[in-house]
């Protein structure tokens, strides 16, 4: 059974705007959050994606979160990693220069560590937005 | 700041600031989807808290 050929659309799109310029918004918008919208001179949304995704993240660490490094051992730690390493450099430079230790007693633990995982799944969803203006789905 | 509803309220407007933005084109679109968002964010917390209310802690 031969597949179904793509619509007449699908094959302009990709062939009008190839996939460099997607793919390099996405590993823009992976490392600083809003990057990968500000290449494709996107402004505005370049300026607040970057603005609320690293204020959340600051909240998060002011409120004494935690950063849960790269432990794949079983599959919450590996939903913890993700969520946390979703803001890019922010983590990783937080992560590298020991921020992040978290406080499990104080009473605003768990409200900064919501804050954290959001920051980063958040950014990731931003670069998913980042892809789809590359690749001419939407404006 | 330790405010429970202080740090929802951040929580919310940014969150919602965000989504404003990739799900509307425009000002006032994002304005008012902002706007809703924000507010389901706030009313329905307050209301599971409502309705979590009467349960103790221990």
């Amino acid at each position: 059974m031969e597949p179904e050929p793509l619509p007449e659309e699908a094959i302009v799109v990709v062939t009008r705007t190839g996939l460099l310029r997607p793919l390099s918004a996405c590993i823009a918008g992976l490392l600083v959050p809003g990057l990968g919208h500000l290449i494709q001179k996107k402004w505005d949304r370049a300026l607040v994606f970057f603005g609320s995704i690293t204020v959340m993240f600051t909240f998060g660490l002011n409120l004494q979160g935690r950063l849960f490094g790269p432990d794949f051992s079983d599959l919450f730690s590996i939903l913890k990693f993700t969520a946390d390493a979703g803001s890019g450099l922010l983590y990783w430079l937080a992560w590298l220069n020991g921020f992040g230790n978290g406080t499990p007693a104080a009473n605003t633990y768990d409200y900064a560590n919501v804050f954290i995982y959001v920051a980063g799944l958040l950014n990731l969803l931003v670069v998913v937005d980042a892809f789809d203006i590359g690749m001419g789905r939407k404006q | 700041m330790r405010s429970h509803f202080t740090l929802m309220l951040i929580f919310s407007i940014l969150v919602s600031l965000v989504f404003a933005f990739i799900a509307k084109e425009g000002a006032r679109e994002r304005a008012k989807y902002f706007l809703y968002l924000c507010g389901s964010f706030l009313l329905l917390s307050l209301l599971a808290g409502w309705l979590m209310n009467p349960f103790p802690l221990k």
